[in-house]
């Protein structure tokens, strides 16, 4: 079983951190419409991204002798929490920096390190994340997409599919099988890295529900890639790709993907006033979002002392996916509750767009059943 | 300190307040000596000021005693107690206490069911009055009694406090150690209950409905610890938002929690018999008093709409202004 979390505080400096932010933000989010913000890590703006480059601001966890700023955990923690609250634009740098990032300076080579950091941390290079295929969701193990060794490199062919911004990123990380059959399962996956502009790559873009194509399909037809696309070792992929997606599930973005609707909310019934059930409901999330944050860093706290809480991370995400998906849920009701009132139609484009959006909450990244499984053997059920 | 505090709260309670006495004392019977134990072990001194002969704990320091408490279902109102003496000082009685909740006339209080004492503190009549003096009026157990003292009840004054708070608080407390011993009477029983030739944690939708259990009592424990942050206006320092957040957030912990224990111990759940119920009914009455969820939760909304709206002044910077995991510096 796991045991309760201690409460973490966020370090002095670190808070500190949040005023520059704050003053960058403040130059340039009034401009960009709600519903645009209400995109939150799904919003794509490359020169947003380098603008933050500029700054130093991304990979701030990562190694100086790499380029990076060297910062703590709890530097990032705020990073992410100020942009993400305000509904900034991060997804052209958001995977690299939160996953392929830290996966190439765990696993990687040094020529790696020293080629795709420093590329990273400038904003040039973006990544995105080729896990899933047609046939392989939760059940990740079943991937077909193979990599055959040919001359001093590789041969790839198979495809991807719900690749997360994969039209406008550089490279992608996939898990691919090099060796053995499918029925050899986690044996013989191994994870590399695919420059998407070599030829045999085709991006075919796919429409979401709110009619934007913001995940794609990536067919790979005999593309050639150097020795160096291998991405630590060969047949370590299954373990290589749980510890990336530990990553995923351990950062404060778990809690905020509906906090400008949350927000242009709440400002609307400063506005206008609430009636007791509405002051209630808000109270409420409220009291959800404190109990969130408290725990989300106390899982960081838990991180800077160098354990990896994989079992409580995946608790929090759970939790945090969950408030997540009941703002939009509760806000359609709470809106609709007098007929009599006109809501703005701006908080109305973000109700809509957050709401239809929100059941891929907890899908993306490892589906709700799948988390409660992982807490299940957490706790010594299965 | 923290955690010799734990340990020591639960071996007291483990020895000498087995679920048997529990069950005895709700039913009004005697304390067999453990208040003794508890008057011994410095519990209930411990949140008056050194220099006044206590221990000087914060709430935050002291909330170990009171989830042990509430793991083992002690029925004795401990927290209630060390409360009045903090504030009382000298002047408290020897003896259990409990606060009260105002019944709508003077004289006339709401108390917690099936928790023994000799002593309420009557917040609308400012008074600490004795128990035995009380005639019952009605009851709604296992919730609540309703008390009525006679005019020449010879009681004492007690200072003007926000004690609708400092109960509210330590039902968060208490039922955030409820909900761990839920969550540990839930795992074992899927362990080791056995259906169709397995134990039942072996069926996926069980194991998925005990993970939202775990998720429930964690969340619950945090926003106990949140709600017990001091550095806040409240008496004992405790902080009005915070508690407010932890009372709403537990409440529903508990409601959902107590769903699905119910639900995974199958019928066995529902007996006298089996301990479940000592927790299960503890937080109902949690739940109920000192505020709900829903009045709370009011209360945190009205407080968010009361403030300015700034630039980015927006829930984020709320709950980071009022409701963060640390002091407010
Ligand atoms: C917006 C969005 C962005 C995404 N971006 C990316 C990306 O960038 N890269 C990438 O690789 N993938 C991405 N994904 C894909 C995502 O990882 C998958 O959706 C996820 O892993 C689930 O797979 P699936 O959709 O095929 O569902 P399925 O696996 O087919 O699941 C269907 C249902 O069955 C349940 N289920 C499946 N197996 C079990 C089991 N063993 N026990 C209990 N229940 C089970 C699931 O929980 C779910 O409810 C994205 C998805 C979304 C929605």
């Amino acid at each position: 079983m796991i045991a309760a979390l201690p409460l973490g505080a966020i370090p002095a400096a670190d808070e500190a951190f949040r005023g520059e932010i704050r003053e960058f933000l403040r130059a340039r989010i009034p401009a960009i419409p709600p519903e645009r913000r209400a995109r939150s890590w799904m919003g794509f703006d490359a020169g947003f991204s380098r603008a933050l480059a500029e700054r130093g601001w991304l990979g701030l966890t990562f190694p100086e002798e790499y380029g990076g700023a060297g910062r703590g955990p709890f530097a990032r923690y705020v990073l992410v929490e100020e942009l993400l609250a305000a509904g900034a634009p991060v997804a052209a740098h958001w995977i690299a920096d939160r996953q392929s990032g830290p996966l190439i300076l765990r696993f990687g080579s040094e020529a790696q390190r020293r080629f795709h950091i420093p590329r990273i941390i400038a904003g040039q290079s973006f990544f995105c994340i080729g896990m899933s295929e047609p046939n392989a969701g939760s059940d990740l193990a079943s991937v077909t997409t193979r990599a055959v060794p040919e001359g001093k490199g590789w041969r790839l062919n198979g495809a991807k599919i719900w690749t997360t911004h994969a039209q406008h990123a550089h490279y992608m990380i996939a898990l691919v099988r090099t060796s053995g059959t499918a029925a050899d399962r986690q044996k013989g996956l191994s994870q590399i890295i695919v420059d998407l502009s070599l030829p045999g790559v085709t991006i075919n873009p796919i429409r979401d529900l709110a009619g934007e194509a913001h995940f794609a399909e990536v067919v790979f037809e005999d593309v050639l890639l150097g020795e160096d696309a291998l991405i630590g070792e060969e047949g370590a992929g299954w373990a290589q790709v749980n510890a990336e997606l530990a990553f995923e599930r351990s950062g404060p973005e778990r809690i905020f993907s509906s906090a400008v609707l949350l927000d242009c909310w709440a400002g609307y019934l400063r506005e206008r006033g609430a009636d007791a059930a509405t002051e209630r409901l808000l109270g409420r999330l409220l009291a959800e979002l404190a109990t969130l944050r408290a725990l989300s860093v106390a899982v960081t706290a838990r991180l800077v002392a160098g354990d990896s809480p994989v079992v409580e991370a995946a608790l929090v995400k759970d939790l945090g996916t969950s408030f997540e998906q009941a703002i939009p849920a509760l806000l359609t009701e709470a809106l609709g509750a007098d007929p009599e009132a006109v809501p703005p139609t701006a908080l109305l484009r973000v109700l809509g767009y957050t709401a239809a959006m929100a059941p891929s909450y907890s899908l993306r990244g490892g589906t709700r059943e799948i988390l409660r499984g992982m807490i299940a053997r957490g706790m010594g059920l299965r | 300190m923290q955690e010799l505090l734990a340990e020591a709260a639960a071996e007291l309670f483990s020895r000498h307040c087995p679920p048997a006495l529990v069950r005895r004392l709700r039913a009004g019977g005697t304390d067999e000596g453990l208040w003794a134990k508890i008057e011994e072990a410095g519990f209930l001194d411990a949140l008056r000021p050194e220099a006044d002969g206590g221990a000087g704990l914060t709430p935050a320091e002291f909330l170990p005693v009171l989830l042990a408490a509430g793991r083992f279902a002690v029925p004795l109102p401990i927290g209630e107690t060390a409360i009045a003496r903090a504030l009382l000082g000298g002047a408290a009685p020897p003896g259990a206490v409990l606060i009260a909740m105002p019944a709508g006339a003077p004289l006339q209080a709401r108390i917690p069911a099936q928790r023994p004492a000799e002593w309420a503190v009557l917040p609308g009549d400012a008074a600490l009055l004795p128990l035995a003096d009380a005639r019952e009026i009605d009851a709604a157990a296992p919730l609540e009694r309703r008390l009525e003292w006679p005019e020449a009840s010879i009681g004492q004054a007690v200072p003007e406090a926000d004690w609708l708070l400092l109960g509210a608080w330590l039902e968060c407390a208490v039922m955030a150690g409820a909900l761990e011993a839920i969550l540990e009477s839930s795992i074992e029983h899927a362990t080791v209950r056995k259906q169709f030739g397995r134990p039942v944690a072996g069926f996926q939708a069980v194991q998925q409905q005990l993970s939202v259990l775990t998720e429930e009592v964690f969340a619950a424990r945090m926003a106990a610890q949140l709600g017990s942050i001091g550095g806040g206006e409240g008496p004992l320092g405790l902080d009005r938002a915070r508690v407010a957040a932890a009372k709403t957030r537990i409440g529903i912990a508990a409601r959902e929690a107590a769903a699905i224990a119910h639900a995974v111990h199958g019928a066995i759940g529902i007996t006298e018999e089996l301990d479940l119920h000592l927790a299960t009914t503890r937080l109902l009455q949690g739940r109920a008093l000192f505020g709900s969820a829903d009045h709370w939760a009011g209360w945190l909304g009205r407080a968010y709409l009361a403030e300015a709206a700034g630039d980015f002044a927006g829930t984020l910077d709320f709950v980071r202004h009022h409701l963060a995991p640390q002091e407010t510096a």
